[in-house]
């Protein structure tokens, strides 16, 4: 009985501790729990670290100035969406520059990589490091950063879909949300990804 | 998905857990400093008002504009309450009584209170000669 009290308070306190604003320690502590993870989000997608610094920097900010003001349970799922929306800033930044800058026939190619096999254009190197026997410290570095590379190889909404899903550990819902799509549709980017990154992992002879 | 792509995300994932781990130093102190300098935009804002939150977006999607900021909400409530406290003083105010009394002097349906005001009566002598 007294335990059923206990937790019944524990839970309260709880829903409580969620419901409640975020304060500044809790902000300040969030965006350094998370604020590494959000530059290697970054940096997948544009594959450049000043730029990539820069999106979490404006992602922070805008967490910061327009959304303090918020339920410290939702911070997560916000931040992500803010995050995620500066990166499509981004490539439609990028568009927009290259439109300008690229050769006609560049803008002929083929267009968005949402489809794309990521298995068709992966290059694997002859000389692959991955063969050779390192100690086991530097097999890991190697591993991690393979790894890493084949997630910058994924179509951008697989790779979004997988990081946020698993990663995140945000559920189907709150990622269908981020990205703007439904259920399904992260749940098939999800798989897709998996699959691809099983196949390049697979073909380097890796088991992660 | 299934079990074994779902064990493969997790394998993956520690993998990036300790890349982030690895970040060189130069990586990390500007992430404190990105940090340091949005923290240094905060300012505490107001908790939004449960029985006004809706107001906002559906004044907002009636009207085509954003009045999302609760300060505007409260003027608009205080300016509405007081419009209504207005109309409804009015009602039942003396200026109701004012208007009786005119309405009876012109249909010649006084109220006996009337002639027993000594200041009417006097008037109505005047008023003769």
């Amino acid at each position: 009985m007294r335990g059923d009290r206990s937790d019944g308070a524990r839970v309260a306190a709880g829903i409580r501790k969620a419901g409640r604003l975020a304060t500044y320690q809790e902000l300040a502590e969030f965006l350094a729990k998370v604020e590494r993870r959000a530059y290697k989000h970054a940096l997948f997608a544009v594959r450049d670290d000043h730029l990539a610094l820069d999106i979490v920097q404006d992602a922070m900010l805008k967490l910061t100035e327009k959304y303090s003001a918020r339920p410290l349970a939702e911070l997560p799922p916000l931040f992500q969406r803010i995050l995620q929306n500066t990166i499509l800033d981004f490539y439609r930044r990028q568009k927009v520059r290259s439109m300008w800058t690229l050769p006609i026939s560049s803008l002929l190619g083929s267009g968005s990589d949402e489809d794309a096999d990521p298995l068709e254009t992966l290059e694997v190197a002859d000389d692959s490091k991955f063969s050779e026997p390192p100690a086991e410290q530097a097999e890991r570095s190697q591993v991690i950063a393979f790894i890493e590379k084949a997630l910058e190889q994924l179509p951008a909404r697989q790779r979004q879909a997988f990081l946020l899903r698993y990663w995140e550990e945000l559920d189907v819902a709150e990622a269908a949300k981020i990205m703007g799509c439904s259920v399904g549709s992260v749940k098939t980017h999800c798989s897709r990804a998996t699959r691809a990154l099983s196949v390049m992992l697979g073909k380097q002879g890796i088991k992660p | 998905m299934n079990q074994p792509e779902n064990e493969l995300a997790r394998r993956i994932v520690e993998h990036l857990d300790a890349g982030v781990d690895q970040l060189d130093p130069a990586t990390r102190e500007r992430l404190l400093a990105a940090r340091k300098r949005a923290l240094g935009r905060y300012r505490e804002q107001p908790a939004p008002v449960p029985g006004l939150a809706w107001a906002g977006p559906a004044i907002a999607r009636v009207s085509g504009h954003r009045f999302y900021s609760v300060r505007n909400l409260v003027a608009v409530t205080t300016l509405v309450l007081g419009l209504t406290g207005l109309a409804i003083w009015n009602s039942f105010g003396p200026t109701h009584e004012l208007a009786d009394i005119d309405a009876g002097l012109l249909t010649d349906e006084l109220p006996i209170n009337a002639y027993l005001d000594k200041g009417f009566d006097s008037w109505l002598k005047r008023a003769s000669r």
